[in-house]
């Protein structure tokens, strides 16, 4: 079953045309990949068996792909012998039905969430708000973004891109909203207490604790995660009920597996050898222990994952949702996430969001978010070969012919005349005889058709009056070619 | 005598065949006999990287074929030349896969979908980047000229790009560098030097914007250096430079951008000075 994605919302042009024109935004975000890419080269020189370990945490989820209904049963087993519950979801409809069956059996109204994409992915906050919940995002990043009434702007960082004066200006807003006091000032240690504040009251009046998932390990029925806010932890041990929403991906088989990928996220990521806290769930509070909640479920996601295995895109799913690749990649850098119209964005979003939510979602990220500079690749911990599946969609769109006519027939026009050489010189005669119209000072500052695309923002050089082919005819006369 | 076969790629040919020329000199003054399959056209990147595989597929055979042409058997032992690192990039890893897809889409017998693959594997196996070529193999006597300007502080400082397809798919990134100092210049790489100048083929014209704005990021880099003297700015690939170089005129900048082996080729002649570099970067050539 392919998955369903939440709408791109504005169009391509207009997402683009904000994004360029948010010269905040671009500055923010310029400046904090560099940051976090340069954190990441750092992290990897100076811890060499981060590297070591790479090659068997790659292993150990691309063997895992090749066994995940095996590993998902196992890890279905294993969380039930351990008192908890395991449901599958096929999409958001039922990740939404899932919990709203839990809130509506418990009398739930607060609903605390810790950083998670697969929620995102079944705009689950939405889902529940409509029902009447009352949902507060945990995780700094993600409070701001849900105090701007934003989507993610990045898979690791969602508000990378706003600057502390804006953090502030909406806090001073939800203060007033709350009717408690503001911010005193836009110094980090001044936004954190307000948050702090506000979100310690949000913790102790939850009923349900929502978080995604790094990894299950199958074995022992275990998720984990990996944050670097103590919110995780409270999310998951203060509300009496803890639901955790992990895409069918995220399973690797045991816990030796899990050693050498313990560490990818957070080196890849932020550059730390290992995040603030990892925490290791294995079913709900027994009897006798002090902390946990009551009930424990995990809802397995997979939203159109399953699909993929044994597709030549299946390493995709090996993503460990470091941001690594967003990092490194210059058009993310140069237009940042919500440009995408996807919470996936950068190089994985351009793969993933077709893959998951269909060709037709976002059909323009393939060919218009992607340089093909192969950065992504280098960057991504997990090796997925990124442009190659970019490419692979490019081809795929073109097959299905999502694509204007009158590009198709100057591609097919200029493949038939370039596969052989007299049309290939004949094409550069034509060029000669016509381009002077479009010229000034030397250069085409305009043209038509798809090399209008490039003039439209710089010069091209015209045909030469002498082409390579013919000096050559001229200066090496009798030359064998 | 060596003997090697020069792929100029497209862009060179029709846009800026002074660069050719400029190899040709370069090489010969090495020893080189030079050939130039004139069968070749275009290496069929921009089709392929845009998704249009049928008409990339078409272009990479004929480039396969033009190269299998010369030396008849001799020429399985013949290196090939690229004027650009992306182009040879294509060859090397993307057309023996491309061409053996496309002849089973279609409907071509395995059997010959497989030689399709191994003859793109021997051409490209013969592909050489230009300037790794040049860092393997013996520069003329230095009384070819001298490599400075007289009465210059040092040597001419010149900032310098790597294409992304040479750096990540050749990881070509030492070469261009040891052979520009070989010549006699000092490279100055660009802070950020491994992002892209916003090319990136079929992307750079279907989002002129976004590309421009990756591109004025770079050229924010390059006044930095021009701030600390670079006289001009060197690649290996001319997509890269006509994207800068493009950019730049548009602003009314008429600050040189040359190819490599025109800068190499200035250096044999004892040629590098600001002036002939500028009159260098002006002349598209070939246009005698």
């Amino acid at each position: 079953m392919p998955g369903v994605l939440p709408p791109a919302g504005a169009t391509w042009p207009e997402r683009r045309r904000r994004a360029l024109g948010d010269p905040t935004m671009r500055a923010a975000v310029a400046k904090s990949t560099r940051s976090l890419a340069e954190k990441k080269a750092a992290a990897y020189a100076s811890y060499p068996p981060g590297e070591a370990m790479r090659a068997p945490a790659v292993a150990a989820r691309r063997s895992a792909l090749a066994h995940t209904d095996a590993l998902l049963e196992e890890f279905t087993r294993q969380v039930e012998a351990h008192g908890g519950h395991v449901t599958r979801a096929a999409g958001p409809v039922d990740v939404g039905r899932y919990v709203l069956g839990i809130a509506r059996r418990r009398g739930a109204q607060r609903v605390v969430k810790s950083k998670s994409m697969a929620t995102e992915e079944v705009a689950l906050n939405e889902q529940l708000e409509a029902a009447g919940l009352h949902v507060r995002e945990t995780d700094l990043g993600e409070y701001i973004i849900q105090l701007a009434g934003e989507r993610p702007a990045h898979i690791l960082v969602p508000a990378s891109h706003k600057t502390r004066q804006q953090i502030r200006a909406l806090f001073d807003d939800e203060a007033e909203r709350s009717k408690v006091t503001p911010p005193t000032g836009d110094a980090t240690p001044e936004l954190t207490a307000f948050a702090r504040r506000q979100l310690r009251e949000e913790f102790l009046g939850a009923d349900i604790g929502i978080t995604g998932g790094n990894f299950l390990i199958a074995e022992t029925g275990t998720l984990v995660l990996i944050t670097n806010e103590g919110n995780g932890r409270m999310t998951t041990s203060l509300p009496p009920v803890h639901i955790a929403v992990v895409g069918i991906d995220k399973v690797v088989a045991t816990w030796d597996d899990l050693a050498g990928l313990l560490q990818q996220p957070p080196m890849s990521g932020t550059g730390q050898l290992l995040s603030t806290y990892t925490s290791f769930i294995t079913g709900p509070r027994r009897s006798g222990e002090l902390d946990g909640p009551e009930e424990f479920h995990v809802v397995l996601l997979d939203n159109g994952r399953h699909e993929l295995l044994g597709t030549e895109y299946e390493d995709i799913l090996t993503c460990i949702r470091c941001g690594a690749c967003l990092n490194a990649c210059p058009v993310f850098r140069t237009i940042g996430g919500q440009a995408y119209g996807s919470m996936y964005s950068g190089p994985i979003g351009v793969v993933l969001t077709p893959l998951l939510g269909g060709l037709d979602h976002a059909p323009e990220l393939p060919k218009s978010a992607c340089a093909m500079c192969y950065a992504c690749r280098d960057a991504c911990p997990m090796e997925i070969e990124l442009p190659r599946h970019i490419l692979a969609l490019r081809r795929t769109e073109i097959d299905n012919s999502m694509e204007p006519t009158t590009m198709r027939l100057t591609f097919e026009l200029w493949g038939r005349f370039w596969a052989n050489p007299a049309g290939y010189r004949l094409t550069a005669r034509l060029v000669r005889l016509g381009q002077w119209a479009f010229m000034q000072n030397g250069r085409l500052t305009r043209a038509p058709g798809l090399v209008g695309g490039w003039t439209a923002t710089r010069d091209a050089p015209p045909v030469a009056k002498e082409t390579f082919h013919e000096w050559w005819q001229r200066a090496r006369p009798g030359s064998r070619t | 005598m060596t003997r090697a076969e020069l792929f100029v790629s497209c862009m060179v040919d029709l846009f800026r065949p002074r660069v050719g020329i400029a190899a040709v000199h370069v090489l010969e003054r090495r020893g080189v006999e030079l050939e130039f399959p004139a069968g070749q056209t275009c290496c069929g990147q921009f089709a392929y990287n845009a998704g249009h595989h049928r008409e990339a597929a078409a272009m990479g055979r004929q480039l396969v074929r033009a190269f299998e042409g010369v030396g008849g058997s001799a020429a399985e032992s013949i290196p090939v030349i690229a004027l650009s690192g992306s182009c040879a990039a294509m060859v090397k890893h993307e057309i023996p896969e491309l061409l053996e897809r496309d002849a089973l889409r279609r409907g071509r017998a395995p059997a010959t979908a497989t030689r399709w693959r191994q003859r793109a594997e021997a051409f490209g196996g013969r592909v050489v980047e230009l300037s790794e070529w040049l860092d393997g193999h013996d520069a003329p006597a230095p009384s070819n000229g001298a490599s400075s300007e007289p009465g210059a502080p040092g040597p001419l400082k010149v900032a310098c790009h790597t294409g992304c397809h040479m750096r990540r798919l050749l990881g070509l990134t030492e070469p261009p560098l040891r052979v520009l100092r070989r010549a006699g210049v000092e490279p100055h790489e660009l802070v950020d030097t491994d992002q892209c100048c916003g090319f990136g083929g079929s992307f750079g014209l279907i989002e002129p914007e976004i590309s421009a704005a990756m591109t004025d990021a770079k050229l924010a880099q390059l006044a930095t250096a021009r701030g600390e003297g670079a006289t001009c700015l060197v690649s290996a690939d001319l997509g890269c430079l006509m994207q800068l170089g493009g950019r730049l005129t548009r602003s009314g900048d008429e600050f040189p951008t040359l190819h490599l082996a025109e800068l190499v080729d200035l250096a044999d002649q004892g040629q590098l000075t600001a002036a002939e570099i500028g009159r260098a970067a002006r002349s598209q050539g070939g246009d005698a």
